[in-house]
């Protein structure tokens, strides 16, 4: 355990930061453009957590990812509600059929 | 040091100050908890949930403005001044002092109590315009207020910020509830789209503004906003600052993830998308808030952001003379894009949509504008001009809640007598009942302001902005060419203000269209917001305001 060292972690997270980009921009199911904002706070958060373990952050970034974690989830709960709401009116939950308003 | 001292050290000084400060905003949470409870018991049959609401948003302004008052008049107040003093229980060691709270995470100087008191006033009028309308029936009106008054709490920690994890948290606590209330006329299609849309490029924005936090957080060792400048001169000692270095490359790119979060939330092109969509779905009343209450939030927040990386070092003055450039560039992109688009909209809704991006454009002209003067090595410019800058902003900010919020209450009542919202619904509305005239001439009286017409208080505000820009182009050539940028698009905004006026007082009425009708309550109201437009323009308020501002942006800079 002693070689992983903070590169290895700032290299997941970047991994994860990506992947989560990539996926918000591909994805055409709102479900999945969400599974993508998961993926990028959750490589925040691994930031946050390995700058408090081998940076000078302390426990500053802990206590920040928890707030995020739990921001996350209020954040999903809204955007899946939004979601329900959108396939009640529209049958469908592919944001390309979102072509209502445009202008 | 144990958790015994920890404790101690907490609940004996900071807590009770930071209470003291934070008041208003417990009165706004406890607002929230007595409306829920409200429905629970089924009081909202004899008392409607929006009288609750206005109540507590009323209280909470009284609180704001008390704090105000007792920074302006060093707690030396007379009368009412001195009854609302004891009534908050201020105390010189208390709001008299100025500074950080709540450990350090948020901060209390007369900036922040300043557009506080913009916040909490906007909050009041917007509840008093939803009672006028009736948006949210007898039935939501609960879920309605939770939602207005949690985001309002969330801009109010925003402007206070001074941590980047209340950075974060402001911003998400003011979004989360706002994607809910585009959303909020549950049966329109249009709505639904409009939210997902909102919500899809709000959350994505948010985790890479996350991802800049944590890189600026563990590239300088501190969270702590005060602290980010001071800590990044330290590291570039003996560095050169340029984009091959990689601490600098590192923190511009996080700053520029952060920039982009804030970026979604003043809806600057290219992060604007959303902004029309949401506006066309949402019912008038939430984008009047949308317009005006996050925008501000959202405004303070940036110059917070932005000031924390001042500094002496040299690398800092290069640093915010590249961020102001990029922010006059953005600035200029957006005025131009935003009045451009209005052109073609045949739906009010969505025009005043662009003009608030238009009307952002301008306000981030401020911000580049301070941050070339206060990063420029020229010495003809200084602490005094970038001083300017913020007052300006804290003027048109002022302006523009009345402005935007007198064009959207009249969308939205005129909506109530005629179920349509496009350009067209609007022909020959003048020869109503005696309040829609009323409507007519106010509608008048806010598109001249918005344009920046003289006497009116937009006006002022846009002089103020342009003089800004002026003073900053002595420290680089730059901002005279944004300032060129934005005496351009005023011009260019004149004619599809004009075209709505057009079709309200020259054109015909519709063939089919009956006149009018709006109740003498709605003119009243409309009334109300829009005379503080004309009296910021040509009255001793106008001085008033000016002198206020003056004195909060000299604060700043202290």
């Amino acid at each position: 355990m002693e070689n992983v060292g903070l590169e290895m972690f700032l290299a997941v997270s970047a991994v994860l930061f990506v992947c989560g980009v990539v996926c918000m921009a591909t994805k055409r199911n709102a479900i999945g453009v969400l599974m993508g904002v998961e993926l990028v706070l959750n490589g925040a958060n691994l930031n946050l957590v390995a700058f408090s373990r081998y940076g000078s952050l302390g426990l500053d970034g802990q206590v920040m990812s928890l707030f995020v974690i739990v921001l996350a989830a209020a954040e999903a709960a809204a955007a899946l509600a939004i979601v329900l709401a959108f396939y009640n009116n529209h049958m469908t939950v592919d944001v390309d059929q979102a072509t209502d308003l445009q202008g | 040091m144990s958790v015994h001292s920890i404790l101690n050290h907490v609940l004996g000084e900071d807590l009770p100050r930071s209470l003291e400060v934070f008041a208003p905003e417990l009165v706004l949470c406890a607002t929230v908890v007595l409306l829920l409870l409200w429905r629970m018991l089924d009081l909202h049959q004899r008392i409607p949930t929006c009288w609750v609401a206005l109540f507590g948003s009323l209280v909470a302004f009284f609180g704001v403005f008390a704090q105000f008052m007792y920074l302006k008049t060093g707690g030396a107040g007379v009368g009412g001044l001195e009854f609302l003093f004891d009534q908050w229980r201020l105390t010189p060691s208390g709001v008299g002092e100025i500074g950080p709270y709540f450990t350090g995470l948020l901060v209390h100087d007369q900036f922040a109590v300043f557009f506080r008191l913009v916040l909490t006033l906007f909050l009041v009028l917007v509840t008093a315009l939803t009672i006028l309308t009736g948006i949210p029936d007898a039935e939501d009106g609960q879920d309605f207020y939770t939602l207005l008054i949690g985001s309002t709490v969330g801009m109010l920690m925003a402007v206070g910020a001074n941590h980047l994890l209340m950075l974060f948290l402001s911003i998400e606590m003011m979004s989360v509830p706002s994607y809910v209330m585009v959303a909020f006329q549950k049966g329109r299609k249009q709505a639904g789209e409009a939210s997902l849309k909102y919500v899809v490029y709000g959350a994505g924005i948010a985790g890479v503004m996350l991802y800049g936090i944590s890189l600026i957080a563990g590239l300088l060792g501190t969270a702590n906003m005060p602290e980010l400048g001071e800590r990044f001169a330290i590291l570039m000692q003996g560095e050169f600052f340029s984009m091959s270095n990689t601490t600098a490359l590192t923190l511009v790119l996080g700053m520029m993830m952060v920039l982009v979060g804030l970026a979604f939330k003043l809806s600057l092109v290219p992060f604007h998308f959303w902004c029309p969509d949401a506006f066309e779905g949402a019912s008038a009343e939430v984008c009047g808030f949308l317009s005006v209450a996050s925008k501000a939030a959202a405004l303070a927040l940036l110059v917070r952001f932005v000031l924390a990386f001042q500094g002496t070092h040299e690398s800092l003055a290069q640093l915010g003379i590249l961020f102001g450039i990029a922010l006059g560039t953005i600035s200029i992109i957006t005025m131009t894009f935003g009045n451009l688009a209005a052109y073609s909209q045949t739906n009010l809704k969505r025009l005043l949509a662009y003009s608030t991006i238009a009307h952002a454009g301008y306000m981030v002209m401020a911000v580049s504008a301070m941050l070339v003067i206060l990063n420029s090595p020229s010495s003809s410019v200084g602490v005094g001009q970038a001083a300017t800058c913020i007052e300006g902003l804290m003027y048109y900010v002022a302006v523009y809640l009345f402005m935007n919020l007198s064009a959207f209450a009249i969308v939205a009542l005129l909506r109530n007598e005629t179920f349509r919202e496009d350009i067209s619904s609007y022909r020959g509305i003048i020869s109503g009942s005696a309040a829609t005239k009323v409507l007519c001439v106010c509608l008048a009286i806010s598109f001249f302001s918005l344009v920046g017409m003289p006497p009116f208080g937009g006006f002022f505000a846009k002089m103020m902005i342009f003089y800004s820009a002026l003073q900053a182009g002595h420290a680089h050539w730059f901002l005279w060419i944004v300032l060129g940028f934005g005496a351009l698009n005023t011009v260019f905004s004149l004619f599809y203000y004009l075209n709505v006026l057009k079709a309200a007082f020259i054109s015909e009425p519709e063939a089919d269209a009956a006149p009018v009708e709006v109740p003498g309550m709605a003119g009243a109201y409309v009334l109300l917001v829009t005379i503080p437009i004309l009296a910021l323009g040509m009255s001793s308020l106008q001085g008033d305001l000016t002198a206020t501002a003056k004195y909060v942006a000299a604060s700043l800079f202290q």
